[in-house]
């Protein structure tokens, strides 16, 4: 089974900073959504969002899990 | 629909409808919420075992609330929920049995809680006020687990052979009993649409087959051309059987009921 790998975001109220507060893996957009609102249920978040990892693009390291998923070094 | 019923000027015909609705569709969800229970370990990854935790809490909240609505009918639902025998049940068939395959229940998830889904947006659609008050909560919820269905359901029509065949016997078994549930034009079902609490069962049928349509396709299932089931038990508006004691003991807590102390 291919799974891919999500980042997740939430911010607990309008206004708040997004927050990096997780990932995920899942078989498409459709389940990320549906896991990410289900692994991370302990807040009633205002607004919650995931990202493909392999579409974060780092910016100043090329180590660490985000560089890895764009085929840097770990 | 603007107007709504009032429960108190119905007839004996029209409570006893009302009634079989609501415990159809509560004992279904309570039912439901057990299937999900079952695959919380032992999922195919962590993350989906947590969705199905998730998603058996809501189905067990669906079910408070909809035993809850009995209270406007004068009836007891700690009663309901706790002390009654399998034959009384109502659920839809299909969730009388655990599920012995993964594929099984996702075929589950689109269907039987599909299905669900669909008598449940109608319901609140409806003249009867407290699923218009409480249904809708319900719905947004359920939009996560047909999401979950879904993307399953494709994902195994697009998988091994044994997958594929898996899927597709689930859907053999469980098609027809929930097209005859929906489709169901008895006489409590046309008292529900005199009384506008529901709509016709063709109006849910062709709502439900527009939602599962293109997804059982994927299955090379073509929903319009499968037969509903026979099988009708009019007293509890579902197909002859019982839920296995097993599940009716774990859907009343009956075995730790016993040690509280009231």
């Amino acid at each position: 089974m291919i799974e891919i790998t999500y980042d997740v975001f939430a911010r607990k109220n309008r206004g708040d900073l997004l927050s990096h507060v997780g990932y995920v893996d899942a078989l498409d957009d459709e389940t990320a959504k549906v896991h990410a609102w289900t692994t991370y249920s302990e807040e009633s978040w205002f607004e919650m969002c995931v990202v493909r990892r392999s579409q974060i693009l780092p910016v100043n390291r090329v180590d660490g899990p985000f560089a890895k998923a764009q085929g840097g070094v770990v | 629909m603007s107007h709504v019923i009032s429960v108190e000027s119905l007839t004996d015909g029209g409570r006893a409808a009302l009634e079989r609705l609501i415990l159809s569709l509560a004992d279904s969800k309570r039912l439901m919420g057990i299937r999900y229970s079952d695959w919380v370990l032992g999922a195919p990854s962590l993350e989906t075992g947590i969705a199905t935790s998730s998603m058996t809490q809501d189905e067990w909240g669906h079910a408070r609330l909809l035993y809850a609505m009995l209270k406007h009918l004068d009836i007891d639902p700690t009663q309901v929920e706790h002390d009654r025998s399998a034959e009384a049940y109502a659920n839809l068939s299909v969730l009388d049995q655990p599920f012995d395959d993964w594929a099984a229940l996702v075929a589950a998830m689109v269907i039987a809680d599909g299905a669900l889904s669909v008598a449940l947006c109608a319901f609140s659609e409806g003249t009867f006020e407290p699923a218009r008050v409480r249904v809708p909560k319900m719905l947004a919820e359920e939009s996560f687990h047909v999401s979950l269905g879904v993307a399953w359901y494709g994902r195994l029509s697009a998988a091994s052979d044994e997958a594929r065949s898996l899927l597709r016997a689930a859907t053999d078994r469980q098609l027809p009993v929930v097209l005859a549930w929906l489709g169901s034009d008895d006489a409590a079902s046309r008292e529900l649409v005199e009384l506008g609490v529901m709509p016709s069962a063709e109006a849910l049928t062709t709502a439900f087959k527009a939602s599962v349509r293109d997804v059982l396709a994927d299955g090379d299932v073509d929903v319009d051309a499968i037969e509903a089931a026979s099988d009708w038990d009019a007293a509890r508006g579902r197909a002859s059987g019982h839920p296995d004691d097993d599940s009716v003991d774990r859907a009343c807590g009956s075995k730790n009921r016993a040690l509280l102390v009231e």
